[in-house]
């Protein structure tokens, strides 16, 4: 990846941020889409395994920070899938719109599964609700914005052309 | 080649391990350490995202109030409109009572049910029927005089005539019996207005803009001394032989909703000053609401001066001058240099309008006070 390519990626990824915490509190909705895990999951697939685990546990722990009970959970989660992203990005790396979204919605689904399996806050019949109800549709909520975006966003995260 | 690689996946697995380490660590930590750590986070460099975050969260709350509040603002403009209304509501019922005291009985309070259209107030249906005493015929009046007579009777509810009746007539009279005459309705079409015609006059009685005319007592149906009207101006008519003049309303039909039926046997026995004691009751209403003013006041005073007095003698007692202005030894003050500047505490209802009381006001202090003699000065 060029100059030029990462910095179009860097602005992208700080526009998946900045959305996550003006859009989603915003809409507050019940099954909320997820710009961080969009912007970890598209920051992945450009770098290497290691680097993409270290932009997870930063992440994460941004997003923790906000929920102090849940320090280090967020972190785990978002570095578990980062590093996942980057290690299988040769299956997922494609420009195909349903494969990229079903990416996504998997990205979401495991982040959740890790997280409230790792935070510890909910147990039983409401933990299996959250993990089977609420997480899947959240994902599949995330997974329809981030193809919107990306359709959206294609100038700026298509690569250069040499 | 392959070296390579594998030398990239170990040190990809090395930061995976680290950071996941890391993350348990965070996760292990206790709340006492947890908390500072995500507050130091939350004041730094994720500060702006926080505030994007608020700001967005108060975007979403005032969207989903958005609606409440605008019924809230609806209502209470509304009750502001209402206010209004409701006051003049009070105000009349207010002197209704204080008509009902004077009558003491043979009357039956009711309400006035107006109107089928524009300017159709010439009529209006009382909520009183037989079965509450009414008759045909009876007078409708309210705490300002004359408003109609019971034309039908039902036995839960009745018919009157308003004055601005085109039949309506009233044998009428100036207080003091030199002026006699017919009032009726005024009737010049739709900008006229509510006015009221007083005919008949002898020429040599004279009536000047501002006299109250009452009702004479002639005909049986109305008593003597309800207020009719007071004289605007004389007009000039046909009938050479008699004058006119023309009344303002003492009351005006648009605005009667409560209103009280006179009974028949009622009538016999005469009204004779019940409306002078009505605005007398009406007098003595304001004084009592002025001299329990004064009360308030003097007990304000009274209060403001008792907490002056001890805060002067704790000031005394701390070795310090007095602060307050009275000094109930009358030895003359000794002014010393304080040492601290000491600021006095405001009490707590010695604020600006304690202290406009006690300018005094014409109406409540000066009624009491009875002015000195010359010879007492002596």
């Amino acid at each position: 990846m060029n100059v030029g390519g990462a910095i179009r990626a860097i602005i992208s990824f700080l526009i998946f941020v900045v959305l996550h915490y003006t859009l989603r509190p915003l809409l507050g909705w019940r099954a909320p889409m997820d710009f961080l895990i969009l912007a970890l999951l598209l920051a992945s697939v450009r770098v290497r395994p290691a680097t993409a685990a270290v932009l997870g546990f930063v992440l994460g722990l941004i997003s923790d920070s906000l929920a102090p009970d849940a320090l280090g959970a967020g972190a785990i989660a978002m570095t578990v899938v980062g590093f996942g992203a980057s290690y299988l990005k040769a299956v997922f790396f494609a420009d195909n719109l349903v494969l990229n979204a079903f990416f996504f919605f998997l990205g979401k689904w495991v982040f959740d599964i890790l997280y409230f399996v790792g935070e510890q806050r909910v147990h039983g019949v409401e933990l299996l609700q959250q993990l089977l109800l609420w997480s899947p549709l959240s994902a599949a909520v995330t997974a329809a914005v981030g193809v919107l975006l990306l359709f959206l966003m294609r100038p700026l995260l298509e690569p250069t052309p040499a | 080649m392959q070296r390579a690689l594998r030398s990239n996946s170990r040190v990809d697995l090395i930061v995976l391990s680290s950071c996941v380490i890391l993350a348990l660590v965070a996760r292990a930590l206790p709340t006492t350490m947890r908390d500072p750590v995500a507050t130091g986070m939350r004041r730094t460099f994720l500060a702006p995202l926080v505030m994007l975050q608020e700001r967005a969260e108060r975007g979403r709350q005032s969207l989903l109030q958005a609606d409440a509040k605008q019924a809230h603002l609806d209502s209470l403009s509304l009750n502001s409109i209402k206010a209004g209304a409701l006051e003049t509501e009070n105000e009349r019922l207010r002197k209704l009572i204080g008509l009902g005291s004077q009558l003491k009985w043979g009357f039956i309070p009711t309400e006035a049910l107006h109107g089928r259209g524009v300017r159709d107030e010439t009529t209006v249906i009382l909520s009183a029927g037989s079965r509450a005493g009414v008759s045909r015929l009876s007078p409708v009046i309210a705490p300002e005089g004359l408003v109609g007579v019971v034309d039908q009777v039902d036995p839960t509810m009745s018919h009157a005539m308003l004055w601005t009746h085109p039949d309506f007539r009233v044998s009428a009279m100036s207080p003091d019996g030199t002026a006699f005459g017919i009032a009726q309705a005024h009737l010049t079409g739709a900008t006229g207005g509510y006015l009221i015609e007083l005919r008949g006059v002898p020429f040599r009685a004279t009536l000047k803009p501002g006299a109250e005319i009452v009702s004479s007592g002639w005909g049986g149906v109305w008593p003597r001394g309800i207020p009719i009207g007071t004289v605007l101006q004389e007009i000039k008519t046909t009938e050479g032989w008699a004058r006119t003049y023309l009344l303002r309303p003492a009351v005006n039909p648009a605005d009667v909703y409560s209103v009280m039926i006179l009974r028949r046997d009622r009538l016999a026995k005469g009204f004779d000053g019940v409306w002078q004691s009505a605005a007398q009751v009406d007098q003595a209403v304001q004084r009592i609401v002025v001299s329990g003013d004064s009360a308030a006041k003097a007990a304000a005073l009274a209060e403001a001066a008792a907490r002056r007095a001890v805060l002067d003698s704790v000031a005394r007692a701390n070795g310090a001058p007095p602060l307050g202005a009275t000094d109930s030894t009358g030895a003359p003050r000794v002014v010393a240099p304080r040492p601290v500047p000491v600021r006095r505490p405001p009490p707590a209802d010695s604020n600006a309008p304690v202290r406009r009381d006690t300018t005094p006001r014409n109406d409540t202090v000066r009624t009491d006070t009875v002015p000195l003699r010359p010879e007492v000065h002596r």
